[in-house]
């Protein structure tokens, strides 16, 4: 005889039984992802690596899911996989990443066709295990490569590489060098403004104009921060007629920004 | 010499003066005329960054206004040669370059979206004014920093959002910002979905066309036809464009940031559709308006391109390019009184920018109302990338307690480039 409770226990098995079927479909529609990502190369059908997409959004606030993503990712940036492949997981680690994906990311800071993608990475990662290995990293790469590093040290603001950087600006790379005073002026310190300073005045002819931008950034650094007074020192040093018109003027605005902060 | 302990507000007001006495606030344009074109002082030289179709369609209605092109650049020697040719000016291969030299008063950056902040903020940087094409920027992050630069420079910059400078948008916006329709409840716009990822094979570089600055702070990728050119190909990539959204949107939601009085702000909440289907994504404003942004693209719901519907409590208007309809029908025929909210008031786009340039004065699309209109569709292709609804501070811009949402403000830029 099937009662209601016999319908209710055969209702609640079928859908326990498709939530199974689901996971393991999900979970296999995963695993061929993660197998065809070992040797994806451009030109191949991206739709292949749709179910990584949609684990990686699905993570959230699921961070037993999001360790296991990683792992699984961080093993592929570890591997030969082609370029392909590393650039698409540096993607994700983008959005998920964490300390535990940093040693393999900042490995990739001296390849120069993968260096960029490992910042695409750390440059978005909040943890500070992602700049220290940006700052580790700027002093064992060079050329382009390096402008990327420091570059990327200036969107973060990195107060501990201020040191560095300021032995940047001596640095006979002119694209090196203009990196390390655009950096100084974002982290915007009274420190990074004493050694812009000190700049303006040794800066080569080419670098002019972006040591008095940096100067200027560090400024309205500082004058958000409250420190009018290091900031009226910085625009009344580029109020003066050695700098473009157009310089004197964003010095002279500052100026009157900064006597009108109490 | 004096310390800053005595530097006053007075003795500032004096620097300024003295300032402002050798540098005038008209800058001259350098170039001499030709017959029947604007006294040598009145016309404006500028310089085209982006000689693809948009840029020389929206160059020709500068010149019609009175600019001299006198210099152009593109990373397709065939384009920048094509236009320097037209204008008898100098092409350039690097906008580095161009930007750095003197006899310049403006630029129309007209390059991709991926583009954007790059060449407009070394604009800023190198005392250019800048006419830059929608979207603003590539990225939330981007917007800010473009605005920083614009205000620290103090540059006259139009947004190429060129509805803030057609009357039937200013007359709707009028409209809901005096009341006609009571309170809005809900706007309703149709810009279309989001990008893609791209994935094409290599090709051979054709001559002529440097890949690697057609690349720019975007990822390095193979060249192919399909990823770059014409804006038909590279606005459906991510690396590119945030899609439909960031292209037509810049526009459409420019129009409902305008009518909603949110321009310098924004929506508090986004919430995709969900499943990722083909719903309307929906915005909400602090006060409650919602927002309906369908993904089908202009013309896909049967009204026309570029239609922005607003519903309020007594009534609603819709406005599009070249038409308005209202209900009640007579609100077509207000008159907007002299004691009531008069919105800013253009009449073309490019002339506009060209007066501002002369006058000083903030041009109709200002950076910091291209910046919030730009802001909407990034949030918008945030949400619709995760999957979920997001909440948002217009203020802090930041998504609160959100840090994946937060990651996707900005972008890393491939090296050498960056955003100062």
């Amino acid at each position: 005889m099937f009662t209601r409770m016999n319908g209710i226990v055969c209702l609640t098995m079928a859908l326990l039984l498709g939530c199974v079927a689901s996971i393991a479909t999900a979970d296999e529609a995963l695993d061929k992802a993660f197998e065809a990502l070992k040797t994806y190369k451009w030109g191949q059908d991206r739709a292949t690596l749709g179910a990584i997409d949609a684990a990686v959004v699905a993570s959230h606030k699921d961070d037993a899911a999001k360790k296991d993503l990683e792992a699984k990712l961080v093993a592929v940036l570890k591997s030969d996989a082609p370029q392909a492949a590393k650039d698409f997981v540096c993607r994700k680690l983008s959005l998920i990443g964490s300390a535990a994906s940093v040693p393999a990311l900042a490995a990739l800071l001296p390849d120069e066709k993968l260096s960029h993608m490992g910042r695409y990475a750390l440059e978005r990662m909040p943890c500070d295990e992602a700049v220290a290995a940006m700052r580790d990293g700027m002093g064992k790469v060079k050329g382009l490569v390096k402008v990327g590093v420091i570059n990327s040290l200036g969107v973060r603001r990195d107060a501990a590489s201020t040191a560095a950087l300021v032995g940047l600006l001596e640095d006979s790379d002119p694209q090196i060098a203009g990196a390390a005073a655009a950096a100084l002026g974002a982290i915007g310190s009274p420190d990074a403004a004493k050694a812009l300073g000190a700049y303006q005045a040794k800066a080569p002819k080419e670098l002019k104009l972006a040591a008095a931008d940096a100067y200027l950034a560090c400024a309205e650094r500082l004058l958000a921060d409250g420190k009018a007074n290091e900031a009226k020192m910085i625009y009344m040093t580029l109020a003066k007629p050695d700098q473009p018109k157009h310089v004197r003027l964003a010095a002279t605005r500052g100026l009157l920004a900064a006597a009108g902060q109490k | 010499m004096q310390n800053k302990a005595t530097l006053t507000r007075r003795d500032v007001l004096k620097r300024t003066a003295t300032a402002l006495a050798t540098a005038p606030y008209v800058i001259p344009a350098t170039a001499l005329g030709a017959e029947g074109k604007p006294a040598a002082s009145e016309r404006i030289t500028m310089a085209l960054i982006g000689c693809g179709g948009r840029g020389t369609s929206v160059m020709e209605g500068l010149v019609a206004n009175g600019a001299q092109v006198v210099a152009s650049c593109d990373v397709y020697r065939e384009r920048r040669e094509a236009v320097a040719r037209k204008y008898q000016g100098k092409p350039y291969a690097d906008f580095r370059e161009l930007l750095a030299r003197d006899g310049i008063d403006a630029v129309l950056n007209a390059t991709p979206e991926h583009w954007h902040a790059v060449v407009s903020i070394e604009a800023c940087r190198q005392g250019k004014d800048v006419y830059c094409e929608k979207p603003l920027a590539f990225t939330i992050e981007e917007a800010q920093a473009v605005v920083a630069a614009a205000r620290r420079y103090d540059r006259v910059f139009q947004t190429g959002t060129q509805q803030r400078s057609d009357g039937s948008f200013r007359f709707a916006c009028e409209l809901v910002h005096n009341g006609y329709i009571g309170e809005v409840k809900s706007v309703h716009t149709t810009p279309g979905g989001t990008s893609r990822h791209c994935s094409l094979p290599a090709q051979p570089v054709p001559p002529g066309l440097d890949w690697d600055m057609w690349l720019g702070p975007a990822p390095w990728a193979p060249y192919h036809h399909d990823r770059c050119v014409d804006l038909w190909h590279w606005w459906n990539w991510r690396d590119y464009s945030g899609g439909l959204m960031t292209d037509r949107g810049a526009h459409d939601f420019d129009i409902v940031q305008w009518g909603l009085n949110a321009d310098g702000s924004g929506p508090v909440e986004i919430t995709p559709p969900e499943g990722g289907g083909k719903n309307d994504l929906i915005y909400k404003y602090a006060n409650g308006a919602l927002l309906y942004s369908g993904q089908g693209g202009w013309g896909s719901n049967g009204k026309p391109g570029a239609w922005v519907g607003f519903k309020g409590t007594k009534g609603e208007v819709e406005v599009w390019r070249g038409g308005i309809k209202t209900d009640p029908a007579n609100l077509a025929e207000v008159k907007i009184g002299p004691d009531e909210i008069h919105l800013y008031e253009s009449h073309n786009h490019q002339g506009n920018f060209l007066e501002c340039v002369r006058s000083r004065k903030r041009a109709a699309a200002d950076v910091a109302i291209g910046a919030s209109s730009v802001t909407v569709c990034h949030l918008g292709n945030i949400a619709y990338w995760l999957g979920r609804p997001l909440k948002w501070d217009p203020v802090k811009q930041e998504f609160p307690g959100d840090e994946e949402a937060n990651r996707l403000r900005r972008r890393s830029m491939r090296e050498p480039w960056r955003l100062c």
